[in-house]
């Protein structure tokens, strides 16, 4: 019985100190929503991190009462697996970081940014270069483009004169794979390569998609027909395969010589290694600035940058060109925080902000004016920024850019086993390719 | 309202909290209705309702984490549902079914490899594990050191300091393996022949798993046409076709730990004085291990063998760790959960993806009740 009566007025002194409660007026203090922004990068320098952390975050949360900044660091591998997971779910960071190709991929559900980061929103936009065509999705922005990264022939101009070859970088197919077999060195003890006459984004199987179409490009290939069907049946087509697998043997072999690849060196694979004193192994690199050595080494001294020029001796439409990338950042749909999120990127995409970000990984900014500095002291970026805005090629615009990855890939690792000849990989890409776009 | 996010997750918890203890009482309240319809005495509807009470968190979780997220995966297998293209899911019956079996070159290559992993890699993982497991089950210093150093892979997974040592261990020209095939070959000069007998024959094989899975035997054609090995060749382990997936096999069978502890807890469940009275009859070594430890070991290795053949139809780990950032090799060695990955997370077709899951499921399903209905035939149970 006394336990009941304790009960009791426990219960009723609760219900009277919440009505006293009720009974405080209230005060007439501005409430700001608090809100977290987030925002998921994938492999970022951590000098990259650390300046937005110590810089544009405090910046942006001061200006924006009660808003807070969160960054996620994610990577590069796996990424596809965890952004299916936000979209899935209809629920992630604000803003995502994108490559050049996913604007097609992801763009339904990226949200249209035209009213917040468009012409009239922000007249900063025209200051973009063409990276900024990247971060559209049926002509409307989607997010921002932050640096633009062509990949371009990297060559090391003293092994090429050790060699005999005298004439710089090869400008046609046929200068390639002369080159290839002249400056590729197989160790007959270990049946592996000690010197690559050219490394092509993947050394192991010189059958990247990406360094494909690179060489397609190069010859005036286009991607698709007029109609919007893919043009893998083009003689462009065929003469690139021919090209990847000739090039291949050049440096290779057959595929039953079955050498091994160049052992995984210190730092880039035109570089120098400090222990050893002696080359990583390759004579030229057709990559982005990022496989290439710090711009701080001295062997850049030794080191070329041109584009890569294609065939004109047999394609006379061919053109040089360095492959655009570029990475971006977007806005999900799915996002509550749209306009607070096209703040944030008006904040980190300034002039001097996109040049500060693109300093802490020495790339070239995707807005023309932040292209000073750094950019123009540099020797080597002034060259690179010159022969991007000379022959870059947007790495966009690719349709099922995924699926088209996935079968390339499957097909090229075909061709340089020599399990399908050039003509059955086109073919094999051409109706696999054509499936997927439900042509 | 001004809003906290810390007062969010903590209101989220008192909520989840207050829906497990709501839905347990309901679940209890339930069981003990349906109990009072059966006629069920008080006491024991009593029972029924605190049985229930109790077993329903767990009821709640399988319910909720299992069954809802499986019955939606049955749906859309049956839809085109792209998970990036904000529209909703289309229902086009059985076409995803359809596709699969009788249309898609990749998911049959992809049932190949899995196979190819399946029968050659998952007898190895077991023979190795055994020959672990028989040596750790003899009296030896630092017995619980190597008890340890082999179940460390299953601790450690597969994370990236793993990935790194193994991409380092199977380069072709500096890594530890091929180093150490050379120092052998090198050493003792007829181990050489072995190796490249070796290689031969797996090369032979990988080719022709190949050539079943592409429907085109160019590569084994070209392996046979070949012929024996030259003197310095070693595996082209994460490099080529040919070896990648005896590369995963590797990983496999370092992945070996579990079983090896269980056939070693079966070792250790066999009575000493079989073995003792054999000696005493002047069995060998080898005999009384094949005579008697085997067949008592049956019952663990077919344990070993249903969990094994379920975990290789499901492998996906060491092929996505080794060979995630090597897309040319990728079709070499895909198998059906990586298809499935692939399908799902990389191209977004979800009911696609979907479809392939059940039809995993249906074949793993198959396998099992194969194996449970022969395991009579081989399997002793005598001693329990």
């Amino acid at each position: 019985m006394r336990t009941k009566w304790l009960v009791l007025v426990l219960l009723v002194s609760i219900v009277l100190s919440a009505c006293g409660a009720k009974a405080v007026p209230e005060t007439e203090v501005p409430v700001v929503e608090p809100v977290t922004l987030k925002i998921y990068l994938l492999d970022y320098t951590p000098d990259t991190i650390a300046w937005l952390k110590s810089d544009i975050n405090p910046a942006f949360e001061a200006a924006h009462p009660g808003a807070t900044v969160e960054i996620t660091e994610g990577s590069w591998s796996g990424w596809d697996t965890t952004f299916s997971g936000f979209f899935a779910a209809g629920e992630g960071p604000d803003i995502i970081n994108l490559g050049s190709e996913m604007n097609t991929l992801y763009g339904a559900s990226l949200a249209d940014m035209d009213p917040y980061l468009g012409k009239a929103a922000w007249p900063d936009i025209t200051n973009f270069g063409p990276a900024l065509e990247n971060a559209k999705y049926q002509g409307k922005l989607r997010g921002l483009p932050i640096f633009t990264a062509p990949r371009y022939v990297f060559c090391r101009t003293d092994l090429m004169e050790a060699l005999g070859w005298t004439t710089g970088t090869p400008e046609n197919f046929a200068d390639w794979v002369s080159f290839a077999g002249m400056a590729s060195k197989i160790d007959s003890a270990t049946n592996s390569l000690i010197q690559q006459a050219l490394v092509p984004v993947d050394a192991g199987s010189m059958a990247d998609w990406q360094w494909w179409l690179l060489v397609y490009y190069s010859l005036g290939g286009q991607l698709y027909k007029a109609d919007g069907s893919p043009n893998f049946d083009s003689p462009e087509a065929l003469a690139t395969t021919q090209f990847i697998l000739d090039l291949r043997h050049a440096i290779y072999g057959p595929a039953v010589n079955a050498v091994g690849a160049l052992p995984a060196g210190q730092g880039s694979v035109i570089d120098v290694n400090d222990d050893t004193q002696k080359d990583n192994g390759a004579v030229c690199l057709a990559h982005s600035g990022w496989a290439a050595p710090p711009f701080t080494r001295p062997i850049w001294s030794k080191i070329s940058i041109d584009p890569f020029f294609g065939d004109p001796t047999n394609f006379p439409n061919s053109k040089p060109v360095v492959l655009a990338f570029n990475d971006w950042l977007a806005v999900a749909d799915y996002s509550k925080n749209k306009e607070l999120a096209a703040e944030w990127l008006k904040l980190a995409f300034s002039k001097e902000a996109n040049h500060k970000w693109n300093e802490t990984m020495s790339l070239i900014p995707a807005r023309n004016d932040a292209q000073y500095g750094y950019v123009t002291d540099s020797v080597q970026l002034k060259r690179e920024a010159e022969l991007a805005a000379q022959y870059g090629v947007g790495f966009a615009g690719i349709e099922e850019a995924a699926k088209l990855s996935t079968i390339m890939q499957d097909a090229l690792g075909k061709l340089v086993t020599e399990e399908l000849t050039p003509a059955e990989v086109v073919e094999k890409i051409q109706t696999e390719y054509s499936a997927a776009l439900g042509k | 309202m001004v809003r906290n996010p810390y007062i969010d997750a903590v209101l989220t918890a008192l909520l989840a909290i207050i829906f497990i203890i709501g839905s347990s009482v309901g679940i209890g309240m339930l069981a003990r209705f349906i109990a009072k319809l059966a006629g069920a005495t008080r006491r024991k509807q009593e029972n029924t309702f605190a049985g229930y009470l109790f077993a329903s968190p767990w009821i709640v979780g399988f319910l909720i984490f299992v069954i809802i997220p499986m019955a939606f995966s049955l749906y859309w297998s049956f839809t085109d549902y792209r998970v990036v293209s904000n529209e909703p899911a289309q229902w086009v019956g059985f076409d995803n079914y359809n596709q699969l079996i009788m249309k898609d070159e990749g998911f049959h290559a992809s049932i190949v490899n899995t196979l190819f992993l399946t029968a050659i890699g998952l007898p190895l993982q077991m023979a190795v594990a055994l020959f672990l497991a028989v040596l750790l089950n003899r009296k030896m210093r630092g017995e619980r050191i190597f008890r340890m150093a082999f179940y460390l892979p299953v601790v450690l997974g597969f994370n990236t300091a793993v990935l790194l040592a193994w991409r380092l261990m199977l380069n072709t020209g500096t890594g530890i393996i091929n180093q150490l095939i050379r120092a052998l070959t090198k050493a003792f000069p007829p181990y050489g022949y072995l190796n490249r007998a070796l290689i031969f024959f797996q090369e032979v094989i990988s080719a022709l798993f190949l050539g079943i899975s592409n429907g085109n035997f160019n590569l084994l054609n070209q392996v046979i046409k070949a012929g024996f090995p030259a003197e310095n060749r070693v595996p082209l382990w994460v490099q080529s076709p040919l070896w990648s997936k005896m590369s995963v096999v590797l990983l496999m069978i370092w992945g070996c730990g579990t079983m090896m502890l269980i056939f070693l807890a079966g070792l250790k469940n066999i009575p000493k004085e079989l073995s003792e009275a054999a000696e005493v009859d002047g069995a060998s070594n080898w005999k009384r291990f094949w005579r008697i430890s085997f067949p008592l070991l049956t019952p663990y290795i077919f344990y070993n063998l249903v969990v094994g053949l379920i975990s290789s139809l499901q492998i996906f780990e060491p092929i996505y760790v080794l060979y995630r950032d090597n897309q040319p090799l990728v079709s070499s060695v895909i198998s059906m959960v990586y298809y499935l990955w692939q399908a799902s997370f990389r191209h977004f077709e979800i009911g696609y993806g979907s479809a392939i899951s059940w039809l995993i499921l249906l074949i793993i399903l198959i396998v099992t009740v194969i194996q449970f209905k022969m395991q009579n035939r081989w399997v002793n149970y005598d001693l329990y």
